[in-house]
């Protein structure tokens, strides 16, 4: 408990953003917000004298969304809590998606919103939403904060509840009168909710139960899903899958959760995963599912199809989800990281499984899958491949391995998800609950702020991107050089995809047309462009781009038919993909 | 389907209601009745929840009422059974029916009245042509009470949902 001492609610808001740790906030000021804004003004000025040690530096952004999203980005990237800033009335409700996203994919996010004084709520006021209402079932938590003196518990509960236990969205909405007004504080209270304590020690009995089924199983399989990326268990994760000897599938957002190029991994598995990924998934007796909530893109919609003669043993934060989707013979709640240190623990008392293993038929079975991958991303020249896949196996080679992909939603991502081989974690970001296009560019901008160093690729398609470029202006005004690569097909590709496949090409409002010209919008906004026509010439028109030092859109030209596959297709399950014709039999 | 009573804890400031209609909307739980009201400590309110569904649609509604900030304790209840976690005992469950019903001669007057006595339940306004009463009892019995109230004709009905509290163990 710091000193009491009087302030206004604009100065308690930016005293306790920088109190806990907040260096970079996203955001677009208006009428309500303008006590906060003078604010950050003066905050800014300070820091300049002081070369902005300490400071809070803002990022001025040009649609809402993409503040909520390049703050959801910046959160994936270096697991700190994203802080974006939206005026009352449409600044909040056009965050609204943003937040929805953030939520659904439990990244740790802090909203500020303006809200009109307290005396006007309620009288339809010039810019008034009811943002406290609208927001409430797309965030974990958020405040209307009605007087001055609560707003350092308020905010501090904010940061608490949005980054722990499942991490996710928490607003705070607040009204003009409550940032103006001066009130005498306590800073930096360290009081919490009785309601909320989060149980992330996962209980022993149910580690040592899991233990032992794995010890038992003879073709174990371990399902990452983003729980272990958040809560960096990555190198617990690779330990256990090498003691066990169990390979390990990954749902979309675990990639990275392990590399995929170990040779026990075996990519993403569900509706547009790998066809072994998913082939695993039916033949395992023994599944462990950490940190993942069985989305219906995962399983599929015949769940007596997934993983049908495995014990499920399965670990999550949010007690909620146990047997929601899925039921499950052993569930534990808890950290992911801890839950398997206790396995792992568990399993090096009871169990000599390692040397029994290594060499398993399971094993040897596993390691022929995961080849068989591999090969099929180096080849990228092979014939059967699509454009698409090519420009994907070619981003994948060219990368480095602390380059972080980015993607927006559709067959753009899919492609991605599917031949990009995640070296790290928290180097993919996409979009998974919600599937929202128009996230990948935005959160590349946040994900960039957070690693300034690394290169950052926004895998875009035509359709996604015109969502959401106009952030350009962003990137370009404070000097954020990400690469976006447009997968040109003129189509909205994934919808065109299933509208071919099982709506008799009839392409309903999936064509795009031929607006607009990518390279010169591009340099409209004084970013660096080029389009590539073909597959060959990305690596050169890559390095052009970075080599450029400013924001990029390369407009790469793809084949206006290419599929995913292969896929699960509607009311199928884990096991029927069509489209897996390619895949080397094994 | 079984009647399930949840009795919460509750943070006391606006919103909290709103929340909690919000998340059982969100997850497509119905809910059969539900009363929120002032309890013994400040600060915080009750509310009593009664649901209709299997045990394990209880379950998942319990866990997330647990996930809201603003519940600071779950209780289940089951009415005239043993209840289960944080101290829930056989539950002593109340539903208050305020009840007009036509009394259009002295015959129905009397069988109306003779009725309420039985039940236990109290005349609180009498018309010319009506009778309005009122039962504080179980939920199902007050449901029979009102089924038979219904051959009278019933003008208008009140009932609060249900209330309830567990039986202390010595």
């Amino acid at each position: 408990m710091g000193r009491a001492a009087k302030l206004s609610g604009a100065e308690i808001v930016v005293a306790e953003l920088k109190s806990e740790g907040v260096e970079v906030a996203f955001g677009i000021p208006g009428g309500v917000l303008l006590d906060l804004y003078d604010t950050l003004y003066k905050e800014a000025a300070t820091a300049e004298g002081a070369e902005t040690e300490g400071g809070l530096r803002h990022i001025l952004m040009r649609h809402e969304q993409c503040a909520a999203h390049a703050a959801d980005g910046y959160a994936r990237v270096s697991g700190k809590t994203g802080v974006c800033i939206a005026t009352s009335g449409p600044g909040a409700t056009n965050l609204v998606t943003g937040l929805a996203n953030a939520n659904m994919d439990s990244a740790p996010v802090v909203a500020l919103t303006g809200q009109v004084p307290t005396s006007a709520i309620g009288s339809n006021a010039f810019q008034e939403a009811s943002t406290f209402t609208i927001t409430m079932p797309v965030t974990k938590h958020n405040f209307l904060a009605t007087r001055t003196e609560d707003l350092p518990k308020i905010i501090h509960n904010a940061f608490y509840i949005a980054n722990t236990g499942r991490k996710g969205v928490v607003l705070i909405d607040l009204p003009k009168d409550v940032l103006a007004e001066r009130a005498e504080v306590n800073l930096h209270p360290r009081e919490t909710f009785a309601g909320y304590k989060p149980n992330i020690k996962p209980n022993r009995v149910q580690t040592k139960k899991a233990a032992e089924v794995l010890a038992n199983a003879e073709r174990p399989l371990i399902l990452a899903g983003g729980g272990v990326v958040s809560s960096d268990a990555s190198e617990e994760l690779r330990r256990l899958a090498e003691f066990l000897g169990a390979p390990v599938v990954t749902t979309l957002l675990g990639k990275g959760a392990i590399p995929e190029s170990h040779p026990f991994c075996l990519g993403m598995a569900g509706m547009h995963g790998r066809l072994y990924a998913n082939r695993a998934l039916n033949e395992c007796d023994a599944l462990l599912a950490v940190g993942t909530r069985f989305s219906d893109r995962l399983t599929g919609w015949q769940l007596d199809q997934f993983a049908p003669d495995a014990t499920l043993i399965h670990v999550d934060l949010d007690a909620a989800e146990i047997n929601k989707n899925i039921q499950v013979d052993i569930p534990i709640v808890g950290d992911a990281r801890l839950a398997l240190v206790d396995i792992i623990k568990w399993l090096e008392k009871v169990a000599k499984v390692w040397g029994k293993r290594s060499e398993s038929v399971w094993v040897q079975r596993i390691r022929k899958m995961h080849s068989a991958c591999e090969e099929c991303v180096k080849d990228v020249w092979g014939e059967g491949s699509s454009v698409s896949e090519r420009l994907i196996k070619e981003i994948n080679r060219v990368l480095d391995d602390d380059a972080i992909l980015v993607t927006e939603v559709g067959q753009c991502q899919m492609f991605a998800a599917h031949f990009y081989m995640t070296r790290k974690p928290r180097t993919f970001v996409t979009s998974g609950g919600l599937g929202t296009m128009g996230f990948g560019f935005p959160a590349a901008i946040g994900a960039k702020v957070a690693a300034p160093d690394k290169k950052v690729v926004d895998i875009a398609g035509d359709g996604s991107f015109l969502m959401t470029c106009q952030d350009l202006a962003t990137c370009v005004e404070n000097d954020i050089p990400v690469v976006v690569c447009v997968f040109d097909n003129r189509f909205l590709g994934m919808v065109r995809q299933w509208q071919e496949l099982f709506f008799e090409k009839k392409y309903s409002h999936t064509g795009l047309g031929l607006t607009p010209d990518f390279v010169k919008l591009a340099e409209a906004f004084g970013c660096y462009g080029e389009r590539v026509e073909k597959p060959e010439e990305l690596e050169a028109a890559l390095k052009n781009a970075f080599e450029s030092g400013k924001p990029a859109v390369l407009d790469l030209v793809v084949g206006k038919e290419d599929k995913i596959l292969p896929m699960i297709p509607p009311g199928g399950g884990v096991v029927g993909m069509i489209g897996a014709e390619r895949c080397r039999r094994i | 389907m079984q009647t399930h009573i949840i009795s919460l804890l509750v943070e006391d400031h606006p919103g909290v209601l709103t929340r909690m209609s919000g998340m059982f909307t969100t997850r497509g739980i119905n809910i059969a009745s539900l009363t929120v009201s002032p309890c013994e400590k400040e600060g915080l309110s009750r509310m009593t929840i009664a649901i209709e569904g299997s045990e394990s649609e209880l379950e998942k509604v319990r866990k997330q009422i647990s996930n809201l900030i603003e519940v600071v304790k779950v209780v289940d209840l089951k009415a005239g059974g043993q209840g289960r976690g944080n101290g829930g005992g056989e539950a002593i469950v109340r539903d208050l029916c305020l009840l007009r019903v036509h009394a259009k001669d002295s015959e129905a007057r009397s069988a109306v009245m003779q009725l309420a006595e039985s039940y236990g339940a109290k005349i609180v306004d009498a018309a010319l042509d009506s009778v309005t009463l009122e039962l504080t009892e179980e939920p199902e019995r007050v449901s029979r009470f009102v089924d038979l109230m219904r051959h009278f004709g019933v003008k208008q009905l009140f009932r609060t949902g249900v209330t309830a509290i567990g039986r202390e163990r010595d």
